[in-house]
C-alpha cells in the first residue's frame, strides 16, 4: 500500500503537468520529462516536506529520484508492525 | 575531451516568477540554486530580479551540460554565475562542481546570457587540453 507521503509527491508532480492524470510507479520521471533540473530542486523540497527527511544535495543519489517507486523506497519506507 | 564543448539552456521567466511569489517555500528553493553572492546580484532592491535569476539558472544548466556528468545532479551552488568588472558573466566553481570540471578536463568556461520576456537563454563554451572524452 502506498504511503500518504508518496501520494503527496505524486500529486505535486501531477499538479505541474495538467496534461497527465496518472504516473506509474516505475515511470522514469526524468526521462519522461516530468521532472527537469529546475523542478528537481522543487521536487526535493516537496519530498522533504512530505517525509520530514532533509536531503543533502552534495551527497544526493539520483537513483533515489528516478521513479515514484524509488522515491517511496528511499524516503517513505513504512515501518510494519508484526 | 575535444577542442571544445558547448552547452545551451533556456529558462522561462514564468518558472522563476512562480518561485519568487511562493513565499518561504519559493525563497528556500531559490536559495538552493543561488549562492549568497548571486542573490546579492539578483535581489538588488525591493524585489527579485526575475530576468537576472532566469539568466543565471540557464547559465548554470548550460555550464553543467558541457561537463557531461551523466548520473550526477546539477550542483547549483557550486556553479556560480557572477560578474566581472565590466559586468560580463563569469563562472566560479567550488565543491563537487569543481571536481566535475576537473574530471571533464575542462580548463576554462565562458558563458553568454540573453533575456527578453518571456525567456532567458544561456550558452556555455568550455575548453581544455586533457585526454578525457
Amino acid at each position: 500500500m502506498a504511503s500518504a507521503g508518496i501520494d503527496d509527491v505524486r500529486a505535486w508532480i501531477l499538479g505541474r503537468h495538467p496534461d497527465r492524470t496518472t504516473i506509474a510507479p516505475d515511470e522514469n520521471l526524468i526521462e519522461s520529462r516530468l521532472v527537469d533540473s529546475l523542478s528537481f530542486v522543487e521536487l526535493v523540497y516537496a519530498i522533504e516536506g512530505a517525509s520530514g527527511v532533509e536531503v543533502d544535495f552534495d551527497t544526493i543519489d539520483i537513483q533515489d529520484f528516478q521513479t515514484l517507486s524509488s522515491i517511496e523506497k528511499a524516503f517513505f519506507a513504512t515501518t510494519r508492525i508484526a | 575531451m575535444p577542442a571544445g564543448r558547448v552547452g545551451v539552456d533556456l529558462v522561462p521567466f514564468a518558472r522563476v516568477r512562480r518561485l519568487t511569489v511562493d513565499g518561504d517555500a519559493g525563497a528556500t528553493v531559490l536559495r538552493r540554486m543561488l549562492s549568497e553572492a548571486e542573490i546579492a546580484l539578483c535581489h538588488p532592491g525591493a524585489g527579485w530580479d526575475v530576468a537576472g535569476i532566469a539568466g543565471r539558472l540557464a547559465a548554470k544548466e548550460a555550464v553543467f551540460k558541457t561537463l557531461r556528468a551523466r548520473g550526477q545532479t546539477l550542483p547549483w551552488l557550486g556553479i556560480e554565475i557572477l560578474k566581472d568588472d565590466a559586468g560580463a558573466p563569469v563562472v566560479r566553481f567550488s565543491g563537487r562542481a569543481a571536481e566535475l570540471v576537473q574530471d571533464a578536463g575542462i580548463e576554462q568556461i565562458d558563458v553568454s546570457i540573453t533575456h527578453d520576456e518571456p525567456f532567458a537563454v544561456a550558452v556555455a563554451f568550455g575548453v581544455g587540453s586533457s585526454d578525457n572524452s
